[in-house]
């Protein structure tokens, strides 16, 4: 499909089976419009998308707000049908549940969030930014979450650049394209998005396993033979 | 209409003469079939719509008690195309030259700026709503007056919260009071004729009483 506004565009062609698949892109090459067209929010200006087995979806949006419905933390948990208590455990976030949901700084709110996202099951999950707004420790307990799903098609669309849950799939959006580089690890080779370290680390040939920060950590200490 | 100057003094002229009798709403209907682009001026049908379903059913409650709900429902409805025409004609900056041009650089600047950033919230309440729709759709919730009591309390809350940080960035940037905008105003025939038959349409409110 092709996605065309005054400023860019973008040509998107691929096929996207289960599993957790990046999409790294530079900031305003057409990420965030890219997952609109992919959660059926948006009609691309020309080409489809097709979704097959697809009964359930969720696009996470990069600004928490644009999510809520309920004006206290614990409307805002019931709107996703959950439990505040667990939501809130789970978020690591210590609030009152009466408190107004928009009172919360963006950092606990992107947590609440995700928090909410994280804890349903859906068949398509495109999360757009996850990590914005979030410290190193949130960026880590994110990871965790999303590298324990084994379940559906989980679309990462980032710009991030230290912290990776452990991928299947990496993609990248270059030069108007949507490029696709394969699967983990033989698609580091050909990433051009990818960290300097990682990219020194499969220029000296230790190639990581994945991404996640054990991955990179086990590759640079990885004894060459 | 391109002169906000006139824009503003005939909207608030017919408002004045949409609420004094039904003869006055008569007459701004029929100024307004003239001197705008009728239909086309109205950006959210939806919201227009809700609006006019909303005055029906307070002049329903008006005419059950005895009195006049159907000059009430008339009166309101033609004021609300007017807010509309102007609502869709306003552009950025309207605001603040006009009431500095009219008030002067401290009482106009400030009027003017309050009355463009009200305008502008009223912009972005709208984006806001479409937002809400799009995350209760997501959640698989279903869009109804249960629904739509807490996205009103969250608007007015978020709305409050922005007028919070936009006063703080105005005192963090050094601003006390008022202000200067040098804008040049021209004004075409047609809009001088729209002027002078509004207040003919204020007079006529008035005289048909």
């Amino acid at each position: 499909m092709v996605l065309q506004r005054p400023s860019w565009s973008l040509v998107a062609s691929g096929v996207f089976a289960s599993g957790i698949h990046l999409i790294s892109g530079d900031v305003g090459s057409g990420k965030s419009t890219l997952a609109l067209e992919m959660a059926g929010l948006q009609v691309p200006d020309w080409g489809i998308m097709t979704r097959e087995g697809i009964t359930s979806s969720m696009l996470s949006f990069q600004f928490p707000e644009f999510h809520v419905t309920g004006f206290s933390v614990a409307e805002e948990c019931a709107s996703w049908g959950l439990e505040t208590e667990v939501v809130l455990q789970q978020a690591g976030i210590e609030v009152r549940e009466e408190v107004p949901v928009l009172s919360l700084s963006r950092g606990e709110l992107k947590r609440l969030h995700l928090a909410c996202v994280l804890s349903r099951q859906y068949d398509l999950l495109l999360l757009d930014e996850p990590f914005s707004s979030l410290d190193c420790r949130g960026k880590e307990a994110v990871c965790r979450q999303l590298s324990a799903r084994t379940e559906g098609i989980t679309i990462l669309f980032t710009h991030e650049q230290s912290i990776f849950p452990k991928v299947d799939h990496i993609w990248e959006i270059s030069g108007g394209f949507l490029c696709d580089c394969g699967e983990m690890p033989g698609a580091l080779a050909s990433w051009q998005h990818a960290p300097p370290l990682i990219k020194r680390l499969v220029e000296s040939g230790r190639v990581p396993d994945n991404i996640t920060p054990e991955g990179i950590l086990e590759a640079a200490c990885r004894t060459r033979g | 209409m391109q002169d906000p100057r006139v824009r503003l003094f005939c909207a608030f002229l017919l408002s004045v003469a949409a609420f004094v009798s039904i003869a006055g709403a008569s007459l701004v209907f029929a100024w307004w079939l003239v001197f705008t682009s009728r239909w086309k001026n109205i950006r959210h049908y939806k919201v227009v719509g809700a609006t006019i379903l909303l005055f029906g059913i307070i002049s329903a409650v008006i005419t059950l008690t005895g009195s006049d709900g159907v000059s009430y429902f008339a009166r309101m409805t033609v004021i609300l195309l007017i807010g509309a025409w102007l609502y869709a004609d306003t552009c950025p900056g309207d605001f603040l030259a006009t009431g500095t041009s009219l008030f002067g650089t401290r009482i106009g600047f400030e009027l003017g700026m309050i009355a463009g950033m009200a305008w502008e919230m009223a912009g972005g309440l709208f984006e806001d709503f479409h937002r809400i729709q799009i995350a209760l759709v997501q959640k698989g919730r279903p869009w109804n007056i249960k629904s739509m009591l807490p996205a009103g309390r969250i608007l007015i809350f978020d709305t409050l919260r922005r007028a919070d940080d936009t006063a703080e960035i105005l005192a963090i940037r050094g601003y006390r009071a008022g202000g200067t905008i040098c804008t040049h105003f021209y004004v075409l025939p047609v809009e001088i004729l729209a002027g002078l038959c509004a207040t003919a349409v204020l007079v006529g409110a008035y005289l048909f009483r």
